[in-house]
Protein backbone atom coordinates (compact mmCIF):
# COMPACT_ATOMS: atom_id res chain seq x y z
CA UNK A 1 0.00 0.00 0.00
CA UNK A 2 1.67 3.61 -1.14
CA UNK A 3 0.93 6.41 0.95
CA UNK A 4 -1.91 7.68 -1.59
CA UNK A 5 -3.34 4.34 -0.46
CA UNK A 6 -3.22 4.65 3.55
CA UNK A 7 -4.32 8.47 3.26
CA UNK A 8 -7.26 7.47 1.08
CA UNK A 9 -8.11 4.41 2.90
CA UNK A 10 -7.79 7.09 6.39
CA UNK A 11 -9.93 9.10 5.14
CA UNK A 12 -12.52 6.60 4.49
CA UNK A 13 -11.75 5.17 7.66
CA UNK A 14 -10.02 1.80 6.97
CA UNK A 15 -9.05 0.07 9.55
CA UNK A 16 -6.36 -1.65 7.38
CA UNK A 17 -5.05 1.62 6.03
CA UNK A 18 -4.50 2.59 9.81
CA UNK A 19 -2.51 -0.27 10.78
CA UNK A 20 -0.31 -0.11 7.46
CA UNK A 21 0.10 3.27 9.00
CA UNK A 22 1.35 2.15 11.95
CA UNK A 23 3.51 -0.54 10.54
CA UNK A 24 5.53 2.09 8.22
CA UNK A 25 5.97 4.72 10.64
CA UNK A 26 6.17 3.06 14.26
CA UNK A 27 9.92 3.03 13.69
CA UNK A 28 10.26 6.58 13.20
CA UNK A 29 7.76 7.91 15.42
CA UNK A 30 9.03 5.54 18.33
CA UNK A 31 12.97 6.93 18.02
CA UNK A 32 12.02 10.80 17.38
CA UNK A 33 10.03 10.27 20.63
CA UNK A 34 12.63 8.15 22.41
CA UNK A 35 15.42 10.68 21.71
CA UNK A 36 13.24 13.47 22.73
CA UNK A 37 11.92 11.86 25.78
CA UNK A 38 15.14 9.60 26.60
CA UNK A 39 13.54 6.16 27.69
CA UNK A 40 12.22 4.03 26.05
CA UNK A 41 8.82 3.36 28.05
CA UNK A 42 8.06 7.27 27.99
CA UNK A 43 8.49 6.79 23.98
CA UNK A 44 6.27 4.29 23.79
CA UNK A 45 3.21 5.86 25.09
CA UNK A 46 4.54 9.14 23.09
CA UNK A 47 4.07 6.61 19.95
CA UNK A 48 0.64 4.86 21.14
CA UNK A 49 -0.69 8.91 21.56
CA UNK A 50 0.87 10.31 18.33
CA UNK A 51 -1.13 7.42 16.43
CA UNK A 52 -3.92 7.49 18.45
CA UNK A 53 -4.63 11.16 17.82
CA UNK A 54 -3.68 10.18 13.84
CA UNK A 55 -6.74 7.71 13.99
CA UNK A 56 -9.05 10.19 15.97
CA UNK A 57 -7.75 13.41 14.28
CA UNK A 58 -7.07 12.36 10.70
CA UNK A 59 -9.57 14.91 9.02
CA UNK A 60 -6.72 17.49 9.91
CA UNK A 61 -4.21 16.22 7.97
CA UNK A 62 -4.16 18.73 4.70
CA UNK A 63 -4.43 17.11 1.54
CA UNK A 64 -1.43 17.16 -0.50
CA UNK A 65 0.67 17.35 2.86
CA UNK A 66 3.67 14.29 3.60
CA UNK A 67 2.36 11.90 5.73
CA UNK A 68 5.65 11.71 7.60
CA UNK A 69 5.83 15.52 7.90
CA UNK A 70 2.86 15.19 9.66
CA UNK A 71 3.24 12.55 12.06
CA UNK A 72 6.55 13.87 13.17
CA UNK A 73 4.93 16.78 13.94
CA UNK A 74 2.57 15.28 16.27
CA UNK A 75 5.37 13.00 17.29
CA UNK A 76 7.08 16.93 18.64
CA UNK A 77 4.49 18.09 19.97
CA UNK A 78 2.96 14.70 22.06
CA UNK A 79 6.95 14.53 23.06
CA UNK A 80 7.14 18.93 24.25
CA UNK A 81 4.15 18.23 26.18
CA UNK A 82 4.84 14.98 27.59
CA UNK A 83 8.56 16.94 28.62
CA UNK A 84 6.59 19.61 30.00
CA UNK A 85 4.06 16.92 31.69
CA UNK A 86 7.12 15.35 33.72
CA UNK A 87 8.25 19.00 34.75
CA UNK A 88 11.60 18.51 33.98
CA UNK A 89 14.19 18.28 30.88
CA UNK A 90 14.74 14.96 29.16
CA UNK A 91 16.96 13.03 31.31
CA UNK A 92 19.99 11.62 30.36
CA UNK A 93 19.52 8.87 27.33
CA UNK A 94 22.85 6.71 29.11
CA UNK A 95 21.31 4.45 31.49
CA UNK A 96 18.51 3.45 30.38
CA UNK A 97 18.52 3.32 26.64
CA UNK A 98 22.27 1.85 27.26
CA UNK A 99 20.86 -1.06 29.35
CA UNK A 100 17.87 -1.49 27.19
CA UNK A 101 20.90 -1.85 24.04
CA UNK A 102 23.52 -3.59 25.80
CA UNK A 103 21.87 -5.42 28.23
CA UNK A 104 24.62 -4.81 30.94
CA UNK A 105 25.53 -2.42 33.44
CA UNK A 106 26.30 1.19 31.98
CA UNK A 107 29.62 1.59 31.57
CA UNK A 108 31.02 -1.70 31.66
CA UNK A 109 31.70 -3.69 29.13
CA UNK A 110 29.51 -6.60 28.02
CA UNK A 111 30.27 -10.14 29.37
CA UNK A 112 31.16 -12.26 26.19
CA UNK A 113 33.06 -8.99 24.20
CA UNK A 114 35.21 -10.18 22.15
CA UNK A 115 37.86 -7.30 23.39
CA UNK A 116 36.47 -5.62 26.16
CA UNK A 117 38.63 -2.85 25.91
CA UNK A 118 37.34 -1.60 22.90
CA UNK A 119 33.64 -2.93 24.23
CA UNK A 120 34.04 -0.51 27.16
CA UNK A 121 35.67 2.02 25.18
CA UNK A 122 32.51 2.24 23.11
CA UNK A 123 30.09 2.20 25.75
CA UNK A 124 32.17 5.20 26.96
CA UNK A 125 31.86 7.15 23.98
CA UNK A 126 28.01 6.56 23.78
CA UNK A 127 28.04 7.72 27.00
CA UNK A 128 29.16 10.71 26.50
CA UNK A 129 27.47 11.61 23.47
CA UNK A 130 24.04 10.87 25.75
CA UNK A 131 25.04 12.95 28.46
CA UNK A 132 26.25 15.39 24.97
CA UNK A 133 22.69 15.02 24.01
CA UNK A 134 20.85 16.36 27.00
CA UNK A 135 22.41 19.66 27.25
CA UNK A 136 20.87 20.08 23.82
CA UNK A 137 17.40 21.93 24.23
CA UNK A 138 14.18 19.77 22.92
CA UNK A 139 13.98 22.00 20.25
CA UNK A 140 17.63 22.04 18.69
CA UNK A 141 17.36 18.25 19.77
CA UNK A 142 14.78 17.47 17.31
CA UNK A 143 16.04 19.54 14.84
CA UNK A 144 19.90 17.39 14.87
CA UNK A 145 18.20 14.36 15.23
CA UNK A 146 15.73 14.95 12.31
CA UNK A 147 18.72 15.70 9.92
CA UNK A 148 21.36 13.53 11.40
CA UNK A 149 19.96 10.60 11.94
CA UNK A 150 16.69 10.59 9.99
CA UNK A 151 18.42 12.11 6.86
CA UNK A 152 15.88 14.85 6.34
CA UNK A 153 16.38 17.77 4.30
CA UNK A 154 15.98 21.24 6.24
CA UNK A 155 12.92 22.58 4.30
CA UNK A 156 11.27 18.84 5.23
CA UNK A 157 12.17 19.56 9.17
CA UNK A 158 10.95 22.99 8.96
CA UNK A 159 7.72 21.88 7.70
CA UNK A 160 7.73 19.20 10.09
CA UNK A 161 8.44 21.41 12.97
CA UNK A 162 6.74 24.57 12.10
CA UNK A 163 9.71 26.42 11.88
CA UNK A 164 11.40 28.55 9.42
CA UNK A 165 14.65 27.10 7.25
CA UNK A 166 16.54 29.90 8.56
CA UNK A 167 15.14 29.06 11.82
CA UNK A 168 16.22 25.03 11.51
CA UNK A 169 19.47 26.20 10.08
CA UNK A 170 20.34 28.11 13.40
CA UNK A 171 19.29 25.71 15.64
CA UNK A 172 21.37 23.03 14.21
CA UNK A 173 24.18 25.03 14.26
CA UNK A 174 23.41 25.92 17.90
CA UNK A 175 22.99 21.89 18.51
CA UNK A 176 26.00 21.01 16.88
CA UNK A 177 28.34 23.49 18.76
CA UNK A 178 27.14 22.34 22.10
CA UNK A 179 27.24 19.30 21.27
CA UNK A 180 31.15 20.17 19.80
CA UNK A 181 31.52 21.62 23.49
CA UNK A 182 30.28 18.52 25.66
CA UNK A 183 32.22 16.49 23.32
CA UNK A 184 35.56 17.46 24.70
CA UNK A 185 36.40 18.86 21.01
CA UNK A 186 36.98 22.42 22.96
CA UNK A 187 40.38 22.83 22.39
CA UNK A 188 40.07 23.59 18.23
CA UNK A 189 36.54 26.09 18.90
CA UNK A 190 37.95 27.89 21.68
CA UNK A 191 41.35 28.66 20.01
CA UNK A 192 39.45 29.50 16.84
CA UNK A 193 37.13 31.57 19.57
CA UNK A 194 39.91 33.22 20.51
CA UNK A 195 41.48 33.97 17.22
CA UNK A 196 38.18 35.45 16.09
CA UNK A 197 37.86 37.69 19.13
CA UNK B 1 28.99 41.09 6.31
CA UNK B 2 32.68 39.86 6.75
CA UNK B 3 33.55 36.83 4.77
CA UNK B 4 34.12 34.80 8.39
CA UNK B 5 30.46 35.82 9.55
CA UNK B 6 29.08 34.33 5.92
CA UNK B 7 31.35 31.32 6.21
CA UNK B 8 29.64 31.08 9.76
CA UNK B 9 26.45 30.85 8.02
CA UNK B 10 26.97 28.52 5.47
CA UNK B 11 29.00 26.13 7.72
CA UNK B 12 26.46 23.94 8.96
CA UNK B 13 25.58 23.47 4.95
CA UNK B 14 29.17 22.74 4.17
CA UNK B 15 28.90 19.79 6.95
CA UNK B 16 26.17 18.44 5.55
CA UNK B 17 26.91 18.78 1.78
CA UNK B 18 24.13 21.14 1.10
CA UNK B 19 25.75 23.91 -0.50
CA UNK B 20 25.30 24.70 -4.15
CA UNK B 21 28.80 24.60 -6.49
CA UNK B 22 29.32 28.24 -6.45
CA UNK B 23 28.70 28.85 -2.50
CA UNK B 24 30.77 25.86 -2.03
CA UNK B 25 33.43 27.12 -3.94
CA UNK B 26 33.21 30.21 -2.28
CA UNK B 27 33.20 28.67 1.02
CA UNK B 28 36.24 26.33 0.24
CA UNK B 29 38.37 29.80 -1.01
CA UNK B 30 37.40 31.32 2.32
CA UNK B 31 38.36 28.10 4.54
CA UNK B 32 41.19 27.94 2.67
CA UNK B 33 42.36 31.81 3.50
CA UNK B 34 41.13 31.53 7.45
CA UNK B 35 42.50 29.44 9.82
CA UNK B 36 40.13 30.21 12.21
CA UNK B 37 37.44 29.25 10.22
CA UNK B 38 39.07 26.14 9.05
CA UNK B 39 39.88 24.83 12.47
CA UNK B 40 35.99 25.60 13.51
CA UNK B 41 34.73 23.58 10.53
CA UNK B 42 37.01 20.80 11.80
CA UNK B 43 35.91 20.91 14.75
CA UNK B 44 32.46 20.69 14.24
CA UNK B 45 33.32 17.74 11.04
CA UNK B 46 35.00 16.00 13.87
CA UNK B 47 31.69 16.37 16.60
CA UNK B 48 29.45 14.75 13.37
CA UNK B 49 32.17 11.90 13.03
CA UNK B 50 31.88 10.87 16.47
CA UNK B 51 27.52 11.43 16.36
CA UNK B 52 27.98 8.81 13.62
CA UNK B 53 29.12 6.50 15.97
CA UNK B 54 26.03 6.74 18.46
CA UNK B 55 24.23 3.79 18.46
CA UNK B 56 20.58 3.69 18.52
CA UNK B 57 19.32 0.61 20.38
CA UNK B 58 16.56 -1.35 18.47
CA UNK B 59 14.07 -2.80 21.69
CA UNK B 60 14.08 -5.90 19.44
CA UNK B 61 11.91 -7.98 17.51
CA UNK B 62 9.39 -9.16 20.33
CA UNK B 63 8.74 -5.41 21.11
CA UNK B 64 8.17 -4.56 17.43
CA UNK B 65 6.17 -7.55 16.90
CA UNK B 66 3.68 -6.39 20.11
CA UNK B 67 3.45 -3.24 19.44
CA UNK B 68 -0.08 -3.40 17.09
CA UNK B 69 -1.55 -5.40 19.79
CA UNK B 70 -0.14 -2.91 22.52
CA UNK B 71 -1.66 -0.11 20.77
CA UNK B 72 -4.98 -1.86 19.90
CA UNK B 73 -5.25 -2.31 23.64
CA UNK B 74 -4.94 0.66 24.08
CA UNK B 75 -7.34 2.17 22.43
CA UNK B 76 -10.16 0.01 23.02
CA UNK B 77 -9.24 1.07 26.55
CA UNK B 78 -9.81 5.02 25.08
CA UNK B 79 -12.92 4.23 23.17
CA UNK B 80 -14.55 2.59 26.50
CA UNK B 81 -13.56 5.61 28.59
CA UNK B 82 -15.53 7.41 25.78
CA UNK B 83 -18.08 5.05 25.29
CA UNK B 84 -19.42 5.76 29.23
CA UNK B 85 -19.23 9.77 28.30
CA UNK B 86 -16.51 12.04 30.10
CA UNK B 87 -18.05 12.07 33.10
CA UNK B 88 -17.19 15.06 35.91
CA UNK B 89 -14.82 12.11 37.18
CA UNK B 90 -13.12 11.09 34.04
CA UNK B 91 -12.63 15.23 33.11
CA UNK B 92 -11.27 15.61 36.83
CA UNK B 93 -9.17 11.89 36.25
CA UNK B 94 -7.37 14.14 32.88
CA UNK B 95 -7.49 17.28 34.79
CA UNK B 96 -5.07 15.66 37.55
CA UNK B 97 -2.76 13.32 34.75
CA UNK B 98 -1.35 16.66 33.67
CA UNK B 99 -0.79 18.10 37.11
CA UNK B 100 2.49 17.59 38.39
CA UNK B 101 2.79 15.19 41.39
CA UNK B 102 3.27 17.85 44.45
CA UNK B 103 -0.16 19.57 43.10
CA UNK B 104 -1.51 15.09 43.60
CA UNK B 105 0.11 15.27 47.04
CA UNK B 106 -1.74 18.57 47.98
CA UNK B 107 -4.68 18.11 46.51
CA UNK B 108 -4.97 14.60 48.49
CA UNK B 109 -3.66 16.14 51.99
CA UNK B 110 -6.43 18.86 51.58
CA UNK B 111 -8.66 16.05 50.96
CA UNK B 112 -8.25 14.29 53.63
CA UNK B 113 -8.18 17.06 56.11
CA UNK B 114 -11.38 18.33 54.23
CA UNK B 115 -12.93 14.71 55.21
CA UNK B 116 -11.65 15.19 58.68
CA UNK B 117 -13.49 18.57 59.12
CA UNK B 118 -16.67 17.02 57.25
CA UNK B 119 -16.84 14.25 59.89
CA UNK B 120 -16.01 16.69 62.81
CA UNK B 121 -18.51 18.87 62.61
CA UNK B 122 -20.92 16.21 61.92
CA UNK B 123 -20.01 14.77 65.07
CA UNK B 124 -19.59 17.98 67.35
CA UNK B 125 -22.12 19.84 65.47
CA UNK B 126 -21.97 23.94 65.01
CA UNK B 127 -21.91 25.35 68.24
CA UNK B 128 -19.70 22.52 69.77
CA UNK B 129 -22.43 20.41 71.50
CA UNK B 130 -23.42 17.02 70.03
CA UNK B 131 -25.91 17.13 67.49
CA UNK B 132 -29.44 16.73 67.84
CA UNK B 133 -32.18 15.77 66.08
CA UNK B 134 -35.45 14.11 65.65
CA UNK B 135 -36.29 10.94 64.54
CA UNK B 136 -37.48 11.90 61.66
CA UNK B 137 -33.93 13.89 60.67
CA UNK B 138 -32.12 10.95 61.84
CA UNK B 139 -33.55 8.54 59.40
CA UNK B 140 -32.78 10.94 56.59
CA UNK B 141 -29.05 11.26 57.61
CA UNK B 142 -28.76 7.93 57.65
CA UNK B 143 -30.60 7.07 54.72
CA UNK B 144 -30.56 3.84 54.81
CA UNK B 145 -29.40 3.09 51.27
CA UNK B 146 -28.86 -0.38 50.22
CA UNK B 147 -26.03 -1.24 52.20
CA UNK B 148 -25.65 -4.91 51.13
CA UNK B 149 -25.17 -3.26 47.87
CA UNK B 150 -22.03 -1.06 49.71
CA UNK B 151 -20.62 -3.28 51.41
CA UNK B 152 -20.32 -5.80 48.31
CA UNK B 153 -19.31 -2.61 46.22
CA UNK B 154 -16.60 -1.97 49.19
CA UNK B 155 -15.48 -5.33 49.35
CA UNK B 156 -14.78 -5.41 45.63
CA UNK B 157 -12.83 -2.36 45.89
CA UNK B 158 -10.40 -3.33 48.72
CA UNK B 159 -9.72 -6.45 47.03
CA UNK B 160 -9.20 -4.80 43.75
CA UNK B 161 -7.16 -2.49 45.36
CA UNK B 162 -4.95 -4.93 46.90
CA UNK B 163 -4.54 -6.82 43.55
CA UNK B 164 -3.45 -3.50 41.67
CA UNK B 165 -1.05 -2.76 45.01
CA UNK B 166 0.73 -5.84 43.65
CA UNK B 167 1.01 -5.07 40.08
CA UNK B 168 2.28 -1.23 40.73
CA UNK B 169 5.14 -2.27 43.38
CA UNK B 170 6.12 -4.37 40.99
CA UNK B 171 8.98 -3.09 39.45
CA UNK B 172 10.85 -5.43 36.22
CA UNK B 173 14.53 -3.20 36.35
CA UNK B 174 14.82 -4.59 40.31
CA UNK B 175 12.36 -7.79 40.45
CA UNK B 176 12.98 -11.12 38.73
CA UNK B 177 9.37 -10.76 35.99
CA UNK B 178 9.98 -14.84 36.75
CA UNK B 179 9.09 -14.81 39.62
CA UNK B 180 6.10 -12.51 39.51
CA UNK B 181 3.44 -14.29 39.20
CA UNK B 182 0.82 -13.02 36.65
CA UNK B 183 -0.74 -15.52 36.35
CA UNK B 184 -2.45 -15.50 39.62
CA UNK B 185 -2.95 -12.13 38.86
CA UNK B 186 -4.84 -12.64 35.70
CA UNK B 187 -6.95 -15.53 37.55
CA UNK B 188 -7.93 -13.24 40.50
CA UNK B 189 -8.87 -9.86 38.73
CA UNK B 190 -10.87 -12.29 36.00
CA UNK B 191 -12.92 -13.43 39.02
CA UNK B 192 -13.25 -9.69 40.28
CA UNK B 193 -13.80 -8.14 36.38
CA UNK B 194 -17.16 -10.87 36.63
CA UNK B 195 -18.16 -10.02 39.65
CA UNK B 196 -18.46 -6.03 38.83
CA UNK B 197 -21.50 -6.12 36.77
CA UNK B 198 -23.69 -7.43 39.92
CA UNK B 199 -22.50 -5.19 41.92
CA UNK B 200 -22.75 -1.95 39.66
CA UNK B 201 -26.53 -2.91 39.49
CA UNK B 202 -26.47 -2.77 42.60
CA UNK B 203 -25.79 1.14 42.56
CA UNK B 204 -29.13 2.49 41.50
CA UNK B 205 -28.91 5.58 44.21
CA UNK B 206 -28.76 8.71 43.24
CA UNK B 207 -25.76 9.65 46.09
CA UNK B 208 -24.00 6.36 44.67
CA UNK B 209 -22.60 7.65 41.35
CA UNK B 210 -19.11 8.64 42.30
CA UNK B 211 -19.09 4.77 44.24
CA UNK B 212 -20.68 3.23 40.63
CA UNK B 213 -18.11 4.97 38.50
CA UNK B 214 -15.13 3.68 40.67
CA UNK B 215 -16.35 0.06 40.43
CA UNK B 216 -16.51 0.75 36.78
CA UNK B 217 -13.04 2.19 36.16
CA UNK B 218 -11.78 -1.17 38.56
CA UNK B 219 -13.57 -3.31 36.60
CA UNK B 220 -12.32 -1.96 33.58
CA UNK B 221 -8.75 -2.26 34.58
CA UNK B 222 -9.45 -5.76 35.64
CA UNK B 223 -10.29 -6.78 32.35
CA UNK B 224 -6.83 -5.52 31.14
CA UNK B 225 -5.23 -7.26 33.59
CA UNK B 226 -7.17 -10.47 32.82
CA UNK B 227 -6.16 -9.82 28.79
CA UNK B 228 -2.69 -9.50 29.81
CA UNK B 229 -0.48 -11.93 27.20
CA UNK B 230 0.31 -15.26 28.33
CA UNK B 231 3.75 -15.79 29.99
CA UNK B 232 5.42 -12.38 31.15
CA UNK B 233 3.79 -9.25 29.48
CA UNK B 234 6.14 -6.28 31.30
CA UNK B 235 5.20 -4.43 28.71
CA UNK B 236 1.66 -4.57 29.45
CA UNK B 237 1.86 -4.17 33.47
CA UNK B 238 3.73 -1.08 32.32
CA UNK B 239 0.83 -0.18 30.39
CA UNK B 240 -2.06 -0.84 32.97
CA UNK B 241 0.41 1.26 35.77
CA UNK B 242 0.36 4.48 33.56
CA UNK B 243 -3.63 3.77 33.21
CA UNK B 244 -4.36 3.53 37.18
CA UNK B 245 -1.63 6.45 37.84
CA UNK B 246 -3.33 8.36 35.02
CA UNK B 247 -6.88 8.25 36.38
CA UNK B 248 -5.70 8.43 39.87
CA UNK B 249 -7.43 4.86 41.17
CA UNK B 250 -5.23 4.78 43.87
CA UNK B 251 -6.46 8.34 44.85
CA UNK B 252 -9.91 7.81 44.57
CA UNK B 253 -10.08 4.41 46.53
CA UNK B 254 -8.45 6.03 49.41
CA UNK B 255 -11.39 9.02 48.91
CA UNK B 256 -14.18 6.22 49.02
CA UNK B 257 -12.80 4.56 51.69
CA UNK B 258 -12.67 7.86 53.57
CA UNK B 259 -16.02 8.72 52.84
CA UNK B 260 -17.10 4.99 54.08
CA UNK B 261 -15.78 4.97 56.87
CA UNK B 262 -16.94 8.47 58.01
CA UNK B 263 -20.75 7.26 57.17
CA UNK B 264 -21.05 4.91 59.79
CA UNK B 265 -19.53 7.95 62.35
CA UNK B 266 -22.18 10.45 60.70
CA UNK B 267 -24.47 7.97 61.49
CA UNK B 268 -23.23 6.95 65.34
CA UNK B 269 -23.28 10.95 66.07
CA UNK B 270 -26.82 11.13 64.65
CA UNK B 271 -28.41 8.15 66.05
CA UNK B 272 -26.67 8.83 69.88
CA UNK B 273 -28.86 11.71 70.61
CA UNK B 274 -31.97 10.22 69.88
CA UNK B 275 -31.35 7.34 71.97
CA UNK B 276 -30.94 9.85 74.85
CA UNK B 277 -33.99 11.71 74.05
CA UNK B 278 -35.70 8.28 74.36
CA UNK B 279 -34.08 7.65 78.05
Amino acid sequence: MDEDAIIEGMTRGDQRAFRELVDRFKKKVFYLALDMAGNPVDAEDISQEVFLKVYRSFGTFRKGAKLGSWLYRITYNASIDHLRRKGAAPQAMADEIIEASAGSDAGLPRRGAADPAADLELRQLQDRIACALDKVSPQEKAVFVLRHYEDLQLQDIALSLGLSVGSVKSYLFRAVRKLQKELGTTALISRAETSHD
Amino acid sequence: MTECQTCNERMIESLYGMLGPADKADFERHIAACPECAAEHAALGETLRVMDKRERPDPGPEFWGGYWDRLSRRMLWEATEEGRGPSLAARIGRLFARLPRWAYQTAGAAALLLVGILIGSRLIGPSGTATTGTPGTTAAVSAPAPAGAVAQAGDFIERSKVLLLGLVNFDPAVEDAYAFDLGGKKAASRLLAAEAPAIRQGLGEPGQRRLRELVTDLEVVMMQIANLEAGQDVDGVELIKQGVDRRGLFLKIDLDRLTRDARPAAAAGAAGPVKKSQV
